[in-house]
């Protein structure tokens, strides 16, 4: 049941062999192998500081891996900037922009011609909760609608590979409950393959196909768990009797490197 | 609306000036009345309205060039280092230097042109620009530029798209206060032998003690500062309309 680096198969989208990075002294991952399949849906969770965020930076292409670690997207090892659809933890809306505008902005780097862009963006105003505020300002915007903006830029960033960093990390509970169910639904209909770093285990098991959890500082990967919950899901599987095994599972190994990480100081 | 805004104070400022000089019984050596002052413009419409021009061009030639050469000055400072730590000293130096000692020197380069005026009020407007520019794209986040990266954007994007937009309520907080320094510098400009022009008229008034003449000239001054720093204004709530939120 519990599988430790397990490749996705022999045609891994995307496939991290022994990725590793270092900041000065500081090691932040640690060999991480990890294989995702086209069209999966995998969490990455672990305590604060292990390295997911370089992680995302690394397969974003932002940040180099150290020597010796390689990360394949469709089997081939190019560089990764402008590959795969990247969210960073704060949405970073631009303030001079409107919604469509900001959902656009992707789309107009790569070349699209502004108008056609627009045109697409305002048809996708309503899959993301967003029609009749397409000319409002960033500003004028709740959390939650502000992340959506920024999740409609990523999916307008038309790549194959997503790349969600704590996306409702920072929205209340109800919000985020609402978000996640529209996340998953969306997912179903765009086909996307995501990877998707949480800090809430009932989020992790909510949306994935499988978990990923990561160690303590050095970041690598401690266990992953596939998720055979039937799919749509709704929120009444968060109290279901398997959804909960899944989750005393997790937690365990989930609070095992949280203590390390307590206990090294760094919470 | 917004006229009304402008108008009123300028009316309150009438009503002052005309209050406090019969009220007071201020000499006309000190403050004549407003009514003189503005009839001695009338008087000599077509001349006040020559020297509101001719110096409204000098300013403003020497502020447009200042503020693009600013703004580009700033940009080659962010993107390169080293071409920041060898010239930004010197661009410091040269503001050590106060601008009337410089004035002669520019006269005796330029002659008795509109390009002497200009290049005074230019070395006025470039530096406050230049510091305010670099600071705006010294201040954004990070991730923001990581975030255009990842998209694939080029350095022109990444100018374009987020560099130049961010620092735009900086630079014009620069060119606020420039609209200001560039009159000044055109005046000086002036005072160097022009016979044209709103300093020029000031410096005649003053020889010629006639003190109408002065208050119309600082009338003059203050119609073309107020022209400057309003079209820099309007240009403002235009481009920066979402400065508040930040
Ligand atoms: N650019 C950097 N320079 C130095 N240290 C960094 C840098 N980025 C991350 N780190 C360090 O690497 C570790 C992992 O950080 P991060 O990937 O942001 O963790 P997470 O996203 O899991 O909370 C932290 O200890 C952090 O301080
Ligand atoms: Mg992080």
């Amino acid at each position: 049941m519990l599988t430790v680096g397990a490749a996705a198969g022999p045609r891994a989208k995307l496939q991290l062999n022994g990725v590793s990075r270092h900041f000065g002294a500081v090691q932040a991952l640690a060999k991480v192998d990890l294989g995702i399949a086209e069209g999966e849906f995998v969490t990455l969770i672990g305590p604060s500081g292990c390295g997911k965020s370089t992680l995302f930076n690394i397969v974003a292409g932002l940040l180099e891996a150290d020597k010796g670690g390689e990360v394949l997207l469709d089997g081939a090892a190019a560089s990764l900037l402008g590959k795969v659809a990247f969210m960073p933890q704060r949405d970073l809306l631009l303030p001079w922009r409107n919604v469509l505008d900001n959902a656009i902005l992707a789309a107009e780097i790569e070349g699209q011609p502004k108008r056609a862009a627009r045109e697409t963006a305002r048809s996708m105003a309503a899959d993301f909760g967003l029609k009749g505020f397409e000319g409002h300002y960033p500003q004028q915007l709740s959390g939650g609608m502000r992340q959506r903006v920024a999740l409609m830029r990523t999916f307008m960033f038309d790549r194959d590979v997503m790349l969600l960093d704590e996306p409702f990390g920072a929205l209340d509970a109800l919000t985020r409950a609402m978000m996640q169910r529209w996340l998953l639904d969306i997912w179903s209909r765009y086909r996307r393959t995501i990877l998707f770093i949480t800090h809430d285990i009932d989020e992790a098991i909510f949306l994935g196909d499988r978990v990923v959890v990561m160690s303590a500082r050095p970041g690598s990967i401690k266990l992953e768990r596939r998720i055979e919950l039937p799919r749509p899901r709704d929120p009444a599987l968060l109290t279901t009797p398997e959804f909960n095994a899944i989750k005393r599972e997790l937690l365990d190994a989930v609070e095992e490197e949280s203590l390390k990480t307590f206990a090294a100081g760094a919470v | 609306m917004a006229l009304l805004r402008l108008v009123l104070p300028l009316l309150l400022l009438a009503a002052l000036w005309e209050g406090a000089v019969a009220l007071l019984h201020i000499s006309p050596f000190y403050l004549p009345p407003l009514r003189q002052v503005l009839g001695a413009i009338h008087a000599l419409w077509p001349a006040y309205a020559q020297a509101f021009m001719v110096t409204l061009g000098e300013a403003v030639v020497g502020f447009v060039a200042g503020a693009l050469v600013g703004v580009a000055s700033a940009a080659a400072f962010h993107h390169a280092r080293w071409l920041r730590d060898m010239l930004f000293p010197l661009f410091i130096a040269s503001q050590t230097v106060p601008v009337i000692a410089f004035g002669a020197i520019v006269v005796l380069w330029f002659g008795n042109t509109l390009m002497a005026k200009a290049a005074i009020a230019f070395y006025l407007t470039f530096f406050p620009v230049t510091v305010n520019a670099l600071a705006g794209m010294e201040a954004v986040d990070p991730r923001q530029v990581a975030l255009l990266r990842s998209f694939g954007a080029s350095r022109r994007d990444i100018w374009w798209k987020l560099l130049l937009p961010s620092a735009l309520p900086r630079i014009f907080t620069a060119l606020r206060l420039s609209a200001g320094l560039a009159l000044a510098g055109a005046i000086v400009g002036e005072w160097f032998g022009a016979s044209i022009g709103v300093g020029a008229m000031l410096l005649a008034a003053l020889f010629n003690e006639q003190v109408v003449a002065m208050w119309a000239a600082i009338l003059a001054a203050a119609a073309v500062g107020g022209t400057i720093f309003g079209v820099v204004a309007l240009v403002e709530a235009r481009l920066v309309f979402w400065r508040d939120e930040l």
